[in-house]
């Protein structure tokens, strides 16, 4: 009994390791060449509703006009206007008929117009050719307004300009 | 003397292969199947308030890749806008009828549109998207852009 316990003991199990390895360096190979970290997107978020039918210049009071007993139901709309040249650049900005100069420009004019004035709609009307670049940069000093509620300025409707503008 | 001769000289693979195995662990860690819907050839516009946001797989995504000439890639592959949107929006309604059983055909889709537009696609061709997208139920919509310019710190 004794001997064959010792026979037993000095027997040692070896793995072969090596295929285990070429295996393993196999799949590490598959993992480093299929390896591509994505990049780190920022998002803006949006709710962007089909424009609804922009009222009429000025506000009309039901009753100012005799022939016409009830006032227009529409929503009360502001309009940014942002022209576009030939190559995609931004050509003239506007706030409904107000041009502006620049993006610093249109932020200070969108700021005091929230803060005097509540819209049922924000619509960018937008030239045809305008580039998504130049656009993103318009969207970004609108979506920094803060209405007169307090939460951030998320809703907006594009419209495109017809051609030329 | 005769030890030394006979002897092979057989290396310890253990710690090796333990460290291959680590390494292999992070791989399978880091690795993102997401990214392989995102088409990484478009340049993203810059927007410095881009910032990241992590849904943690709660909300439902509709990713749309558009090149400079306004087609939709979808894992590299172009498709024709109408019918991709379409067939999506009819998969995001099924999907939402699930939780929402009243939903019917026009009504707004919980789904976010995810666009993912080259900067110097024009708008003509963004706009024909994103008017698709509205005439079949799609309200919520993230503009993708990146933080900085790639490849500056």
């Amino acid at each position: 009994m004794s001997r064959r316990r010792k026979h037993k003991s000095a027997e040692e199990v070896e793995l072969n390791l090596a295929a285990m390895l070429d295996m393993a360096f196999q799949l590490l190979t598959f993992f480093i060449l299929t390896f591509r970290p994505a990049p780190v997107e920022g998002q803006v978020n949006l709710r962007l509703p089909p424009p609804m039918a922009i009222a009429g210049s000025g506000t009309q009071k039901a009753g100012a006009d005799f022939n016409m007993k009830e006032p227009p139901k529409a929503a009360t709309t502001l309009v940014v206007s942002v022209f576009s040249n030939k190559d995609g650049s931004v050509a003239q900005l506007a706030v409904d008929e107000t041009p502006i100069g620049n993006l610093r420009a249109l932020d200070d004019k969108l700021q005091t117009v929230f803060a005097n004035t509540e819209y049922d709609q924000v619509i960018v009307q937008v030239g045809q050719e305008l580039r998504y670049e130049e656009l993103m940069r318009v969207i970004e000093v609108c979506t920094r307004q803060r209405l007169r509620d307090g939460s951030k300025l998320s809703k907006l409707s594009f419209v495109e300009m017809p051609a030329g503008g | 003397m005769s030890e030394l001769e006979g002897g092979e000289g057989k290396p310890n693979l253990t710690p090796i292969l333990d460290m291959v195995f680590q390494l292999i662990t992070f791989f399978m860690l880091v690795i993102n199947f997401k990214s392989a819907s995102l088409d990484l050839s478009l340049r993203l516009p810059v927007v410095g308030s881009a910032r990241p946001v992590d849904t943690k797989g709660q909300e439902s995504l509709l990713i749309l890749n558009i090149d400079k000439e306004g087609k939709i890639n979808v894992y590299g592959r172009p498709m024709p806008v109408k019918e991709y949107i379409q067939r999506e929006a009819t998969a995001a309604l099924i999907a939402a009828q699930r939780s929402q059983p009243e939903l019917k055909f026009g009504d707004e889709l919980p789904t976010t549109v995810v666009i993912r537009a080259d900067r110097s696609t024009p708008f003509k061709l963004l706009n024909g998207v994103i008017q698709e997208c509205q005439l079949n139920g799609f309200r919520k919509f993230a503009l993708k852009a990146m933080n900085k310019e790639e490849g500056k710190g």
